[in-house]
C-alpha cells in the first residue's frame, strides 16, 4: 500500500520541487522524467495487487470526504498505461522541448498532470475522482496554453477548460444525486446502497438511476470530448505535440471512459442493462464516432486528423460502455492508448523534423527521409485501422461484436466508422509519407535523434503486441486476444480493404485534395454554430442584457429612484421654505383664517 | 488574550495618531496579531482566552470576548488578511496615517465583531469598522470617489439601521444581550411566536443581506471595491463582509428558525440571482473591476449553505461548509484584490482590452494571479473547492430522492452552473491580461518585487494549506 | 349709535388692508406702515369691545388699558424699526425686501 501512496504523491512532490526550488534549473526535465520512470516501476510492481487505504480529507462529525486509494485490476492496469506512456512521453519531450525557453514550466506541468491522472485512476470515491478530474483539467489547461504568447494557444486552453467545466456541472449534479440514492460516495459501498434503494423503491429506481448516470455521463462527455462538447479537443492540438500524445490521446481523454466503467463496475453491470441512460450513452458514443471519422477525412493538419481520429475511437469506447460491454471499451482504451500515443509522438517527430510544419500537403516522401519514424508511424496506423493481429484489431473486434449482439443500427454505424478509419489514415500516410516532397521543410527533414525514436520504437512494439497482453490490461474481456474466422472478421477485413484501397487510389500522387466536401471541412458547422451563435447569444448577449438591467433597474430605478425621490421631495420642501418673510406672513394669515373658520364653523 | 487581539490594532492606531511611524507600526502590530491569532487557535479550548468587563449595568452590557470554532476561524481569517493588507498597501505620500490607521481600525472592528459575545458590541464593532471604510473610499479612492463613498455609506447605513431594529427587538424579547443566553432564552418552550419570528427574520435578512450584498442590495459592492484603495478592498471584501453571514449563522438561524423558514423560498431566489444574474453581469464586464461582482456572486454559495441549514435543521454539513467557504473566499478575494492593485500599479490600467501578454514580463505576478483565479473558480487543492463541494453536499444532506427535488436541491443544482460562469470570466480575464503577445504597455512592466510577494505568498500558502487538507480548518470547528 | 358689528367690520377691513399690504408690498417702509395699520385695527377692536362690554354700567377699562400698552409698545417699535430701516438703507441703498436676500440659502 505504501508504494501506492508514493505513486500518488511522488509527481506532486516533484512538481512542487520544480516550481518552488529548482525553478529554471536544467535539472527540472530530468527530475520529472525520473519521477515518471519511478512511477512506472511502482505501477509494474503493483500489478495484480488489491487493497484499499485512505485518510480523512475533510471531516465533519461522522461525515467525511476521503482521499483513498483503491487497488484492483482496473486501477493497476490503468496505472500501467498512464505511467508507461507518461514515461515515454517524458523521454520524448527531453528532446522535443530542449530548445524551449520555458522547458521547466513544461515539465512541471507534466508532473502535475501525472499526479492528477494517478489520482483519478486510484481514487476510491467519487469526490476524489472529481478533485483529480478538475486537476487534470487544469494541467491540460496549462499545457495547452504552454505557448501562451500565441493567441490561439491561450484561446484553445480556455476553450478546453470551459468545455470541461460545462461537463463537470453535470458531473457534480450526478455525484450529488448518486450520493442521495446510495448514501455513499465510496465506490465500494455504492452497490450495497443502490440495492437497498432498489428494494425499497422498485418503481422509482430505474428513472432515478438513469438521471444520475446521465448527469455523471455529462462529465465524461466533457472530458472524453463526446458530442456536443467535442469542440475543444481538436483545438487542444495547440499544445506541444508530446502533450497531445499523453493527455489528449492516450490518458486524460480516456478518463471519461474509465470513470464510466468504474461506475458500472461499482454499481454492478446488470443494473445498466436496458437502462435508458445506457442507450443514450451508446448513441452519443456512436454518433461521435461517426461524425468525428467523417470530419477527419477532410482535414489537412496532421495533428487535427489524429485528434478527430481520437474522438472517433473514444466514441467507440463510450459506445461499448453504453452497450454494457465496458470491458471491451476498456480493452480498446488500453490498446488505443499505445498506438495513438505512438501516432502522436510520430507526428511530433515529423513536425519537429519539418520545422513545425503541420500541413500534410506540404509534406511527402518522408518514408525515405526519416525511415524509423515513418515505419513506426506505419505500425501505429496499422494498429489503428485494425490490420489483423495488431492490437487495434483485437479490441475493435470486441466492440464490433458487442454492437452486433445488441443493436443492429449501432453495428452499422460502427462498421461505417471501420471503413472511414482506414480511409483517412491511408490518406494521411499516402500524402505525408509516400510520394515526393512538396515543400522545402519536408525536403530538409532528417531522422530524429534516439531520444525521440527509442520511445517510438518501444510504442510500436506495444502497439503490435498489446492485443495479447490482456492479462495486464485494466479490464479483461472474455475473449480478448482470440481470433475466429467468423462473419465479423470478414466484415472488418472488408471494411479495412475498402477504406484503405479507396483512399490509396484517390490520393496517390496528388498534390492537392481531390475531394472537397464543405460540410465535413467545416466540421458540420458545429464550431461555427458555437462561435457565432451559442456563445454570443447565450453567454455574451444574456450577460449584456443582464448587465443592462442591473444598471437600469437595480442601479437606475431602485437605487437611483430612491435617491432621486429623496431629492425631489427636498425640492418641494425647498419651494415652501423660500426664505421670504412675506410668504410666511401670508401663510400665517391663511392659517389663522383656516383655524378661525374651523373653530367657529365646525 | 482575545481582548488583546482585538485591542492591539486599536492601540497601534492610537500610536500612529501619536506619531509612531505608520507603516512599520501597522505591520508589526498585524504580525503580532497573526502570531496571537494562531496561538489562540491552538489554545482554542482554554478559558484563559475569555475576557469580560461590565460596561453598563442596566441594561446589562458587557465587553465580553469568547470564541467557539466558528468565530475562531473568522478571527484567524481577519488576522491573516490584515497582515496581507497592510503589507501590500502603498500609501500615497503624506497620507500614511490615514491609510494605515484606517486599515487597523477596520481590522479591529472586524475582530471585535467576530470575537465578542455581546450583542451591543457585536453591532458596535462592525459600525466602527465601516467608518474608516467610508473615509478611505471618500478620500483616497479611485474614480468618482465622493459619489461612491456616499453610495456605500447610505447603503450600508440603511442596512445597519434595519438590522439594528431587528437586533433591538430580539434583545428586548430575550431580556439579555449575551448572545449565547439569548439563543437559550429564545429556544425550546420560549421560542417566539411565528408572527414575530417572521417579522424579525425579515429585518435580519434584509439587514445582514445588505451588508453581504445579497441581491438586489448588491449594487454598492462593485463600485465600492473598484474605487477602494487595495487594503480596504481586501479587508472589506475579505473579512468585513463576512460579518453579515456570520450574523445570520450566529443570530438569525438559531434565534428565529421558523421565521427564516418562512423566507426560505425568497432567499433561495435571491441567492440564485446573486449567482446567475450577478455572475452574468460579471461576464459582461470588461475591466478587472469584475472582481467586485465576482465576490458578490460567491456570496450566493454561502447563502445556499445557510438556506440548507434553515430548510433542514439537523444538517451537520451546512454550517462548517459555510464557514470554510467564508474563510476560503476571504483569503482568495483578498489575494485577487491585492494582485489587481499590483497590476494597476505596474501597467497603469485594469482595462482588459488594454492589457495582454503580461506573463512574459511579470511571470511571478502571472503565477500568483493564476493561483488566485483558480482558487476563486473552485479548483481542487485550493481552499475554495473544499468549501464549495461541502456546500453542495450540505444542500443534498438528508434529502430523500423518492420525494422529488426540494427547493434547496433545485437551487443547488442551478447554482452549480455558477461554477461554469465564474470560470468564464476568470479565464477570460487571465487570458486577456497575461496571455497572448506582449504589447507595449506590458512589455516593460516590472514583475513583483520581493516585498510585493510576501503578502501574496502568505495568502497563497494559506489557500494551499487549507485546500490540500481542509481538516486543518475543520478541526477548529469540532 | 353704530353697533358693535359695524366697529368690528371696520376693524376687520383695516386689518385685512394691513395684512394685504404686509404680504404684497416690497417696500419695508410701506410694510411697516401696514403693520401699524394692523395694530390700529386691533386697537379699534379692543376699544369697541371695551365700550360695548359694560361692567356695573361702566365700560370695561381693561380693554382700554391694553390699547395704551399697544400704543406705547408700537411707538417704541416704530423708533427701533425706523432706525433699523434707515441703517439698512445706508448699508444697502435699498429698502426693497426682494433685494435684501443676503441670508437666503
Amino acid at each position: 500500500m505504501n508504494s501506492a501512496w508514493i505513486l500518488l504523491f511522488l509527481p506532486l512532490v516533484v512538481a512542487a520541487a520544480n516550481q518552488l526550488v529548482l525553478r529554471k534549473h536544467s535539472l527540472v526535465p530530468y527530475l520529472s522524467t525520473a519521477s515518471a520512470a519511478a512511477s512506472l516501476v511502482i505501477s509494474i510492481l503493483l500489478l495484480g495487487k488489491e487493497g484499499n487505504a485512505g485518510f480523512d480529507w475533510a471531516s465533519i462529525g461522522d461525515f467525511s470526504l476521503r482521499i483513498g486509494i483503491q487497488l484492483d485490476g482496473l486501477s493497476t492496469g490503468m496505472m500501467l498505461v498512464v505511467t508507461g506512456i507518461g514515461t515515454l512521453v517524458h523521454v520524448f519531450s527531453l528532446a522535443y522541448m530542449k530548445d524551449d525557453e520555458a522547458c521547466s514550466r513544461y515539465f512541471t506541468g507534466l508532473s502535475l498532470f501525472m499526479f492528477s491522472m494517478t489520482g483519478i485512476v486510484l481514487a476510491d470515491n467519487f469526490i476524489m475522482t472529481f478533485i483529480f478530474w478538475e486537476l487534470v483539467g487544469v494541467s491540460s489547461y496549462l499545457l495547452i496554453g504552454h505557448w501562451y504568447q500565441k493567441p490561439s494557444a491561450g484561446d484553445a486552453a480556455k476553450k478546453a477548460f470551459l468545455c470541461n467545466r460545462v461537463g463537470d456541472f453535470g458531473f457534480m449534479v450526478g455525484i450529488l444525486l448518486l450520493w442521495s440514492l446510495t448514501g455513499s460516495l465510496a465506490f465500494e459501498d455504492m452497490r450495497e446502497g443502490m440495492i437497498r434503494f432498489q428494494d425499497a423503491n422498485p418503481a422509482l429506481f430505474t428513472g432515478l438511476l438513469s438521471t444520475a448516470v446521465l448527469c455523471i455521463f455529462c462529465g465524461a462527455v466533457g472530458k472524453s470530448a463526446q458530442l456536443p462538447l467535442h469542440v475543444w479537443l481538436p483545438d487542444a492540438m495547440e499544445g506541444p505535440t508530446p502533450v497531445s500524445a499523453l493527455i489528449h490521446a492516450a490518458t486524460m481523454v480516456a478518463a471519461g471512459v474509465y470513470m464510466l466503467f468504474r461506475l458500472q463496475v461499482s454499481l454492478g453491470a446488470e443494473l445498466f442493462e436496458g437502462l435508458f441512460a445506457s442507450h443514450v450513452i451508446a448513441w452519443i458514443g456512436a454518433t461521435t464516432s461517426l461524425a468525428a471519422a467523417l470530419m477527419a477525412t477532410q482535414q489537412s493538419d496532421i495533428k487535427k486528423i489524429l485528434a478527430y481520429s481520437t474522438l472517433s475511437q473514444l466514441g467507440y469506447m463510450v459506445m461499448a460502455v453504453g452497450l454494457v460491454h465496458g470491458e471491451a471499451g476498456m480493452f480498446h482504451l488500453f490498446t488505443h492508448a499505445w498506438f495513438k500515443a505512438l501516432l502522436f509522438l510520430g507526428s511530433g517527430a515529423i513536425i519537429y523534423a519539418c520545422h513545425h510544419e503541420q500541413d500534410i500537403w506540404k509534406m511527402g516522401g518522408l518514408l525515405k527521409k526519416m525511415p524509423i519514424t515513418a515505419i513506426t508511424f506505419l505500425i501505429g496506423t496499422a494498429a489503428l485501422i485494425a490490420v489483423p493481429f495488431t492490437s487495434g484489431f483485437f479490441s475493435k473486434e470486441l466492440i464490433l461484436h458487442a454492437a452486433k449482439e445488441s443493436n443492429m443500427t449501432l453495428f452499422i454505424i460502427a462498421a461505417a466508422v471501420a471503413v472511414l478509419t482506414p480511409f483517412y489514415m491511408t490518406r494521411l500516410v499516402v500524402i505525408a509519407l509516400l510520394g515526393k516532397s512538396r515543400s522545402d521543410h519536408s525536403d530538409h527533414a532528417k531522422e530524429v535523434g534516439p531520444l525521440m525514436w527509442v520511445p517510438l520504437a518501444l510504442l510500436a512494439v506495444l502497439a503490435v503486441i498489446a492485443g495479447w497482453l490482456s492479462g495486464i490490461a485494466p479490464a479483461q474481456p472474455a475473449h480478448a486476444g482470440e481470433f475466429h474466422l467468423n462473419a465479423l472478421f470478414f466484415i472488418s477485413l472488408g471494411a479495412l480493404l475498402i477504406g484503405s484501397s479507396v483512399a490509396f487510389i484517390l490520393y496517390r500522387g496528388k498534390d492537392r485534395d481531390p475531394v472537397c466536401i464543405a460540410l465535413l471541412r467545416e466540421l458540420f458547422y458545429v464550431d461555427r454554430f458555437y462561435d457565432n451563435f451559442l456563445v454570443p447569444v447565450f453567454q455574451n448577449t444574456v450577460a449584456a442584457i443582464l448587465h443592462f438591467f442591473d444598471e437600469l433597474i437595480i442601479n437606475g430605478l431602485l437605487v437611483g429612484g430612491l435617491s432621486r425621490g429623496a431629492a425631489s421631495i427636498g425640492q418641494v420642501c425647498r419651494a415652501i421654505q423660500s426664505g421670504k418673510l412675506q410668504y410666511y406672513a401670508f401663510a400665517v394669515g391663511l392659517g389663522v383664517i383656516l383655524v378661525v373658520y374651523f373653530t367657529v364653523f365646525y | 488574550m482575545l481582548a488583546l487581539i482585538v485591542f492591539l490594532p486599536l492601540i497601534a492606531f492610537i500610536a500612529i495618531l501619536l506619531g509612531a511611524p505608520a507603516r512599520k507600526t501597522a505591520i508589526y502590530s498585524a504580525g503580532a496579531n497573526l502570531v496571537l491569532g494562531i496561538y489562540a487557535a491552538v489554545m482554542r479550548d482554554c478559558s484563559c482566552l475569555d475576557f469580560s468587563v461590565q460596561v453598563l449595568s442596566k441594561p446589562e452590557i458587557n465587553l465580553a470576548f469568547s470564541t467557539d470554532g466558528m468565530s475562531m476561524v473568522l478571527v484567524l481569517l481577519s488576522v491573516i488578511v490584515t497582515l496581507a493588507a497592510v503589507l501590500s498597501g502603498k500609501a500615497p505620500a503624506g497620507r500614511e496615517t490615514l491609510y494605515y490607521g484606517s486599515s487597523l481600525l477596520i481590522s479591529a472592528g472586524a475582530l471585535g465583531a467576530f470575537a465578542t459575545t455581546d450583542l451591543f458590541f457585536f453591532y458596535a464593532f462592525h459600525e466602527l469598522a465601516l467608518i474608516p471604510t467610508f473615509l478611505m473610499i471618500g478620500i483616497l479612492g479611485r474614480g468618482e470617489r465622493k459619489a461612491i463613498a456616499w453610495k456605500i455609506t447610505i447603503y450600508l447605513g440603511l442596512g445597519s439601521i434595519i438590522l439594528l431594529v431587528g437586533l433591538v427587538w430580539l434583545a428586548n424579547l430575550a431580556g439579555t444581550m449575551h448572545i449565547p443566553s439569548m439563543v437559550e432564552n429564545l429556544s425550546g418552550e420560549n421560542a417566539l411566536d411565528s408572527g414575530t419570528q417572521k417579522s424579525i427574520a425579515a429585518l435580519l435578512i434584509v439587514g445582514f443581506g445588505t451588508l453581504v450584498s445579497l441581491f438586489p442590495f448588491h449594487s454598492w459592492a462593485a463600485p465600492a471595491y473598484a474605487s477602494a484603495p487595495a487594503p480596504v478592498a481586501m479587508l472589506h471584501a475579505g473579512v468585513l463582509k463576512k460579518f453579515g453571514l456570520y450574523g445570520l449563522l450566529r443570530i438569525a438561524v438559531p434565534m428565529v428558525p421558523e421565521g427564516m423558514q418562512v423566507w426560505l423560498t425568497p432567499v433561495l431566489v435571491l441567492l440564485l440571482a446573486n449567482i446567475l444574474w450577478v455572475g452574468y453581469v460579471t461576464v459582461s464586464q470588461r475591466r478587472l473591476d469584475l472582481l467586485g461582482n465576482s465576490s458578490v456572486m460567491h456570496m450566493g454559495y454561502i447563502f445556499l449553505a445557510i438556506a440548507a441549514l434553515v430548510a433542514f435543521p439537523e444538517n451537520t454539513l451546512a454550517k462548517p461548509a459555510a464557514i470554510l467557504l467564508m474563510f476560503a473566499h476571504g483569503i482568495s478575494i483578498a489575494l485577487l484584490f491585492g494582485l489587481a492593485d499590483s497590476i494597476e500599479r505596474k501597467t497603469g490600467t485594469l482595462d482588459l482590452e488594454e492589457l495582454g501578454g503580461l506573463a512574459k514580463a511579470a511571470p511571478k505576478l502571472a503565477f500568483l494571479f493564476g493561483i488566485a483565479g483558480m482558487a476563486s473558480i473552485g479548483l481542487p487543492g485550493l481552499a475554495n473547492f473544499a468549501g464549495e463541494v461541502l456546500v453542495f453536499l450540505s444542500a443534498f444532506q438528508g434529502y430523500d430522492p423518492t420525494q422529488g427535488l426540494g427547493s434547496v436541491q433545485i437551487a443547488c443544482i442551478i447554482s452549480i452552473w455558477g461554477v461554469v460562469i465564474s470560470a468564464v470570466y476568470m479565464l477570460r480575464a487571465y487570458r486577456n491580461i497575461f496571455q497572448g503577445p506582449a504589447i507595449p504597455r506590458t512589455e516593460s512592466a516590472e514583475d513583483l518585487t520581493f516585498m510585493d510577494r510576501i503578502p501574496a505568498v502568505l495568502l497563497t500558502v494559506v489557500l494551499f494549506a487549507v485546500g490540500l487538507y481542509p481538516n486543518l480548518l475543520l478541526n477548529l470547528l469540532r | 349709535m353704530a353697533s358693535l358689528n359695524e366697529y368690528l367690520l371696520v376693524s376687520g377691513l383695516l386689518f385685512a388692508i394691513g395684512l394685504a399690504g404686509v404680504v404684497l408690498r416690497r417696500n419695508i417702509i410701506i410694510i411697516f406702515m401696514c403693520l401699524e395699520l394692523m395694530l390700529s385695527a386691533a386697537n379699534l377692536t379692543l376699544i369697541a369691545f371695551s365700550r360695548f362690554h359694560t361692567v356695573n354700567g361702566l365700560p370695561d377699562y381693561n380693554g382700554q388699558m391694553m390699547v395704551f400698552f399697544v400704543i406705547a409698545v408700537a411707538a417704541a417699535e416704530v423708533a427701533v424699526g425706523l432706525a433699523i430701516i434707515v441703517a439698512l438703507y445706508r448699508a444697502r441703498q435699498s429698502v426693497q425686501t426682494d433685494q435684501l436676500t443676503a441670508l437666503k440659502g
